[in-house]
């Protein structure tokens, strides 16, 4: 081994843990770890995490990452780059120390004020220009629930930040949030590249009261001396600004370019297009995020993605051995198989969790349709995953209104599983192929470091070298049987409209 | 079986066991006005359903025990029936002390853990327990015939009566199939008793696992080991005191379960580069 050989480090910062992985110039993968923190639900509709603990479980995976594996292997770290997860919300006082927990987002407290802003004419005038879908999820509302019903936190804060924007201002001691993830908080213009007036007029803050703009490129950070000598890093490692998950995992899968799609199906799920311009939907379906000025990544998100598989294991699957959730979920994804597609007619909606793309209802819920007393509990199995991918390709069908697809990369825990990906194949009827996801998240955050320190002439060139990993090819046989169970699946979810807000109403 | 009762410091049964406050079995035949209105309880008593169908309420929740059921009433908790009378039928009750003293065969470590899961116990009745209604049997013959070795027997009895009820109460809180669910409430645990010196096989047993499948399991959860992982909730809960709050750093070292100033301000160095006073210096003074 070379005596000092570079290497980037990507931090990003997911919904329940932290990932660092380090890759070489060359973006040969070098070493990763994680670290996990908690998502606090005290009260209905609530999900808060503690930045503190964010914060040290950073420095904490980061220095563990640096003395057992990179230090070791004589590398030298010449820059870090952050992803994070989208949505947060975190609002701290004039020293900058936040003022309770970071709101993330899956947080529904704002719905209230969501529905009514959603349909007015203001508030179509915020998602088309901000790209950001008005929901509990969005910044915009979850500031504009606290200024209605936490006033004394709304006027206590000082600056209503993202998780990622405090870790970097622990790190820097600066405080700013790149134009990626600031596109996803529904407060930006995704024209002009500047905070959006009406938005903040309608959230009642100020530019003073939101972090700087930067672009994804932005490098002049540098780490605060006492990190330096506490993890050892050389003055002059780069702070790379970054980008937001979802774009990052859009860029490591390699889909940069016409007739392209990436789905990602981890706890939740998205479709997502990269183009040079904004997808304009009149219903408000989809997101328009941004990474840089030239790009655009379009797509809709999905609640119930593994989660819904999850809950279904957990509840009806059988455990050899305690806890083991994958044993068990591969058990049944092994009797599944044995079911025909479509399974034999039995159909279920996902909508546990109520449903974002396309249908946009936190009311709807779930249903098992067309039992039969042939049903088996195999077929069950069968019909839950089916069930959660009709959604997904609900989704990429709003999508090819506007774009045609051709090819499919997918990522995500579950699509490493066999079954799932040549489902999603003969559902889509496109060929398919497979990446892993926090891989993607990572490779994503290299590509742009790579490309900000001159490795790259464009992202778009920087795409080009990534390995397109085996294809699963779609079954024509099996896409017929499964369009006709998801027309009934799709007229289900718009018809039962009202039922849900009855069931959900009764539930509540 | 006949009613009988044995109380501390009246029965000469119990002269050996001053750990035993209550032992009794109670039949009743016909309803007393007033005769069990709610109450706090001051002691730990494990009750058992021989007969009869009782109307109960435990701590402020309402319950309904039949024949075979069981119940724990921890000290402080509310116990009586709703109507404030005893139901007809026929009960058995062991009354003890807290203290978990010299008589009980169990090593410190289990006996912190046994207490740790019977104090969060959050459904206190479980049903189908006949191996306990044995056990108050064997109790019962035991404290009247006082053979050779019955001082022994009793004890014997006692503990394996409270790993009984220990283990069943595992097994109705966790399923053994959401680990993230159970994680969690480990979790809330841990920052609710920071302070407190766990030890691994404790969180183990808040899980209901083995302290290596516990150990392994979260590792491959969280990245750390549970006493690392532990560390992150200390030094972040720790980070919240320097910040906000004008506590001296022993006093925050305590709290947060470091055993010391010197302790906390190594780890607290170590992992964050700067030392407490510099930290709260540096996020105080700032402008």
């Amino acid at each position: 081994m070379n005596s000092r050989q570079d290497c980037i480090l990507t931090i990003d910062l997911g919904t329940g843990s932290v990932r660092i992985f380090a890759f070489d110039l060359e973006g040969v993968f070098i070493g990763s770890m994680k670290g996990s923190y908690p998502t606090f639900h005290r009260e209905p509709d609530q999900s808060e995490q503690d930045p503190e603990q964010i914060f040290i479980t950073v420095l904490y995976v980061l220095k563990n990452l640096l003395t057992e594996r990179i230090k070791p292997a004589g590398y030298h770290v010449t820059a870090i780059c952050f992803s994070a997860a989208m949505h947060s919300v975190l609002p701290v006082d004039k020293k900058g120390n936040p003022l309770g927990n970071a709101i993330t987002w899956s947080d529904n407290r704002g719905k209230q004020e969501a529905r009514e802003l959603k349909n007015t004419s203001l508030g179509k005038a915020i998602y088309d220009a901000t790209g950001t879908p008005i929901h509990p999820m969005s910044p915009l509302i979850k500031i504009a629930w606290m200024k209605n019903q936490d006033k004394e936190r709304f006027n206590k804060t000082t600056r209503f930040l993202s998780l990622k924007s405090y870790i970097i201002q622990q790190l820097t001691g600066e405080t700013i949030i790149d134009y990626s993830l600031a596109s996803a908080t529904g407060l930006f213009n995704i024209h002009s590249f500047q905070w959006e007036q009406a938005a903040l007029d309608y959230a009642g803050v100020t530019v003073s009261r939101l972090p700087e703009l930067v672009p994804v490129f932005y490098s002049t950070l540098r780490l605060r001396g006492e990190f330096q000598s506490s993890l050892g890093l050389s003055s002059n490692t780069k702070i790379i600004a970054g980008a937001s998950d979802g774009c990052l995992a859009t860029l490591g899968a390699g889909v940069w370019g016409e007739g392209k799609a990436t789905i990602t199906v981890e706890q939740s799920g998205a479709v997502r297009v990269v183009g040079k311009d904004v997808l304009i939907d009149e219903k408000q379906r989809l997101f328009n995020y941004v990474l840089t000025k030239d790009y655009y990544v379009s797509g809709g998100p999905t609640n119930n993605g593994g989660v819904i598989f999850e809950w279904f294991t957990r509840e009806f699957g059988s455990f050899r051995k305690a806890f083991d959730l994958e044993d068990s979920m591969a058990g049944l994804i092994q009797e599944a198989s044995r079911i025909p597609a479509g399974s034999d007619g039995l159909l279920f909606l996902p909508y546990l969790l109520g449903e974002r793309a396309p249908i946009w209802n936190a009311n709807a819920r779930g249903l098992y349709f067309g039992l039969n007393m042939q049903h088996r509990q195999q077929h069950f199995i069968r019909a839950t995953i089916e069930g959660i991918l009709y959604e997904i390709y609900s989704i990429g069908k709003t999508l090819e209104e506007h774009r045609s697809i051709h090819t499919l990369s997918i990522n995500g825990s579950f699509t490493a599983y066999p079954f799932w990906a040549q489902m999603i194949a003969d559902i889509f009827n496109k060929p398919v192929h497979v990446k892993n996801n926090s891989d993607s998240i990572g490779l994503g955050a290299f590509l742009l470091t790579a490309t900000e320190m001159g490795l790259y002439k464009s992202l778009e060139e920087a795409t080009r070298g990534i390995d397109v990993p085996g294809m699963y090819r779609p079954d024509r046989n099996n896409h017929e049987v499964y369009m006709r169970l998801f027309r009934i699946f799709e007229r289900l979810s718009s018809k039962l409209a009202d039922d849900f807000e009855d069931i959900a109403n009764l539930q509540s | 079986m006949n009613s009988y009762l044995f109380q501390k410091g009246l029965s000469g049964e119990l002269e050996l066991f001053p750990h035993i406050i209550e032992f009794g079995l109670k039949k009743v035949q016909t309803i007393r006005l007033s005769s069990f209105p709610i109450e706090r309880t001051t002691a730990f008593s494990i009750y058992y359903i021989w007969d009869g169908r009782y109307d109960w309420n435990i701590d402020g929740d309402p319950y309904i025990l039949y024949p075979s059921d069981l119940a724990l009433v921890l000290p402080g908790q509310t116990l009586g029936s709703p109507r404030s009378t005893f139901d007809i039928g026929s009960i058995s009750w062991l009354t003890l002390d807290n203290s978990h003293g010299s008589w009980s065969g169990f090593s410190p470590t289990e006996s912190r853990s046994i207490q740790k899961i019977l104090e969060l116990n959050a459904i206190p009745v479980a049903a189908g327990m006949k191996e306990a209604g044995r056990i108050f049997q064997q109790l019962t013959q035991e404290l009247h015939l006082q053979e050779i070795g019955f001082q022994t027997r009793v004890n014997q009895l006692i503990d394996a009566l409270l790993i009984l009820v220990t283990r069943q109460f595992i097994h109705q809180s966790h399923s053994q199939r959401d680990f993230s669910g159970s994680f969690m409430k480990l979790e809330q645990e841990l920052r609710k008793n920071l302070s407190h010196q766990w030890a691994v096989d404790e969180m183990a047993a808040l899980v209901g696992l083995g302290t290596t499948a516990f150990t392994e399991k979260v590792k491959s959860y969280t990245g750390f080991s549970p006493l690392n992982y532990l560390i992150n909730i200390r030094i972040s809960e720790a980070i919240k005191l320097l910040k906000q709050t004008n506590t001296n750093l022993t006093d925050i070292a305590l709290d947060t379960g470091f055993y010391s100033s010197q302790h906390f301000s190594t780890t607290f160095k170590k992992l964050t580069g700067y030392t407490p006073s510099q930290f709260r210096k540096d996020n105080t003074d700032k402008p």
